[in-house]
């Protein structure tokens, strides 16, 4: 790392950048290579969608770029920080500022409000931000939900619960959205709705990264990233779904 | 670690609020502990100022001399002698005596003018009000002169006022004992003193020693001037011992026996009822102390037991925390938390069983108990450090969970 600050290179560096990145599981003679060498690249504002079959190690790839899990060979680097030398504190910082998650079954507390699980990620923002409650507000909104503050998520839809989530994913203003399989628990209209969210939400000019099998959920995003066992076999560029 | 923030309590309080019934077992086990805990300390504390506060009074400076059965072989035995006039003479001069007197008691029918009563009757003397720590209600005591002179007066107690005279003065009015009349010169004050044979204390009828022994009791003939018991009080707690000795030396010198021999008489120490007592109280609190102990850490597993079920439960939302930012000290801090107030709700609790089982044993006379914040802060700090020793494997398991696999539990 050099002695720039990161917001004066995030134009020109891009967003997202590995260099060889592994990870191994099991050991001895039984080691899979659930990455294999990866070297990736992904600026500002794009929305990548990463295909690929079950053990091809898309989901290994998105637990490294999210900072849930540490590679054991190659660098990564998000927003100009390396992640390889950090801590687990510095990490579980890094995913609350920088890194918005969404998952394949929404993750919500199911006896709390729409409005309380939107707010959960600003408990663990150091120092606390007096506007919480308007920040969460304001993230509901985002995702037109203003009119579900107070339910909770055993009384919304399918649906709903994923636009909790993703508000959730939003509330802290994150540079990054990861998804997981967002579409993974929602039937095809649900789908649709959620991606065409996506697509406003990148217009808007939030990075996306989405990890699924669906072709079609694929063809929203601008940039297709195919993976075989541990490796990127295939990266192309596309006008996305609109 | 930090101390837990509102947010983080209002979370552990929430969680808790969920499940108010498993909520309520789990504490029960530290209820039960804190209770007794706080018993055995109220308990302790009560004992402690009870022996305080009788090491100075009259009856704990008493040491009691009675004639002893002796119970060796037949061709040694003795038969049973009472004290003489002689023997209180002498022990009334020992040095640091406060007062000493002779007793002679039997009980009788008594009659008056309206009704009759049985009554104990004691012959005394004139140091008996001193040596029992008695205090005249009305009229006056018996002299020496009366003693003396074997007249035939009665100083009586206030039961004998309110079976014998119905309540009236019966001050200058006569009494028969065995057809003898007696002239009623004064009224003891009430006293709540232990009769030894758990009689009414207040029952007695005073009456000069020689005017019992020679118109009453009329059992002279074996030994002259006999007395049945010997009450002596000491001047101090510290004089007790070598009154003690001396009472031996003399009884020994009028009984003719050697220093070698088994005594034929007993002193009882008051101040030894009182060990034996204390030593009562001490295993009783032992006890308590025990079950309270025992219960604490029952109850402390229990909470240990719910806890891990809770983050088995609760993976998936742990999973969730660490990925958007919790640290490992804030899961750690959250489910300590949560124990945290699983004990301080159980200690409260505990705090307020205790106290109403207390109140309740109260009634009886052999407990005293003494309730101080250092006691109630005591008895709630165990709870607290209950939730903290059994509170802290579930945390920490929880804070260390790998967020990957948490999010993936079932």
């Amino acid at each position: 790392m050099d002695d720039q600050a990161p917001g004066d290179r995030s134009l020109e560096t891009p967003l997202i950048q590995t260099q060889g990145l592994t990870k191994l599981y099991g050991r001895g003679s039984s080691v899979i290579r659930a990455l294999d060498g990866v070297d990736l690249e992904i600026e500002t504002g794009e929305f990548v969608a990463v295909i690929g079959a079950s053990g091809s190690g898309k989901s290994t790839l998105m637990n490294l770029l999210g900072g849930l899990d540490k590679p054991d060979q190659g660098q990564i680097a998000i927003a100009g920080k390396s992640l390889a030398g950090m801590s687990k504190r510095a990490l579980a910082y890094f995913r609350n500022e920088t890194i918005g998650f969404v998952f394949q079954q929404f993750q919500l507390l199911p006896k709390k409000s729409a409005l309380t699980n939107v707010r959960l990620p600003m408990q663990y923002r150091r120092p606390r931000l007096a506007n919480e409650l308007e920040l969460a507000r304001n993230s509901l909104d985002r995702v037109g939900l203003s009119d579900r503050v107070q339910h909770k998520p055993t009384e919304l839809s399918g649906g709903q619960q994923q636009r909790v989530a993703i508000a959730r994913a939003l509330v802290g203003e994150p540079k990054l959205l990861l998804a997981d399989e967002p579409t993974g628990a929602l039937d095809s209209k649900t789908s649709a709705d959620v991606m065409n969210l996506f697509v406003d939400l990148n217009r808007q000019g939030i990075t996306i990264v989405l990890i699924t099998h669906d072709k079609e959920v694929a063809d929203y995003a601008d940039r297709v990233i195919t993976m075989r066992d541990g490796q990127i076999v295939e990266d192309r560029t596309q006008v996305g779904v609109r | 670690m930090r101390l837990p923030g509102l947010t983080t309590l209002g979370l552990a309080m929430g969680s808790l609020l969920e499940r108010p019934f498993r909520t309520l077992l789990t504490m029960l086990g530290i209820v039960i502990g804190v209770a007794a805990v706080f018993a055995m300390l109220s308990i302790g504390e009560g004992t402690q100022k009870k022996i305080l506060e009788s090491i100075d009074s009259v009856q704990a400076r008493t040491i009691t001399v009675y004639p002893n059965w002796n119970n060796g072989r037949a061709s040694q035995r003795r038969a049973w002698r009472p004290f003489t006039e002689q023997d209180v003479r002498d022990i009334q001069a020992i040095p640091g005596v406060y007062a000493a007197t002779g007793e002679l008691s039997s009980d009788y029918d008594v009659v008056s003018e309206m009704s009759d009563w049985r009554a104990n009757v004691l012959g005394v003397d004139a140091a008996h009000l001193r040596a029992n720590d008695l205090k005249m209600q009305r009229g006056r005591p018996i002299t020496e002169t009366e003693v003396e002179r074997s007249d035939t007066v009665a100083v009586i107690g206030t039961s004998v006022v309110r079976s014998l005279f119905r309540g009236q003065d019966p001050i200058g009015e006569r009494l028969k004992i065995q057809n003898i009349p007696f002239e009623v010169i004064g009224i003891v004050g009430e006293t709540d003193a232990q009769n030894w044979r758990g009689q009414d204390s207040n029952n007695f009828i005073l009456i000069p020693r020689p005017t019992a022994r020679s118109r009453l009791f009329g059992d002279d003939r074996l030994v002259r001037n006999q007395v049945r018991a010997v009450k002596i009080v000491g001047e101090n707690q510290g004089v007790l011992a070598s009154i003690e000795r001396e009472i031996d030396y003399i009884l020994r010198r009028s009984r003719g026996l050697t220093a070698d021999e088994a005594p034929d008489f007993r002193i009882l120490n008051f101040a030894a009822n009182r060990q034996a007592f204390a030593a009562s109280q001490r295993t009783l609190s032992l006890l308590l102390a025990t079950m309270g102990a025992v219960s604490l850490i029952v109850g402390g597993v229990g909470v240990m037991n719910i806890m891990l079920v809770s983050v088995t439960e609760r993976t998936r939302e742990i999973g969730l925390r660490m990925a958007i930012g919790a640290r490992g000290s804030d899961i750690l801090g959250q489910f300590l938390t949560e124990a945290l107030l699983l004990s301080v709700l159980s200690g409260l609790l505990g705090l307020g069983l205790g106290y109403a089982v207390s109140q309740i044993s109260l009634g009886t006379d052999d407990i005293e108990m003494v309730f101080s914040t250092r006691i109630a802060l005591l008895s709630f700090g165990s709870a607290l450090l209950v939730g903290v020793v059994f509170g802290f494997l579930p945390a920490q398991r929880a804070s260390r969970l790998n967020p990957i696999e948490a999010l993936r539990h079932e």
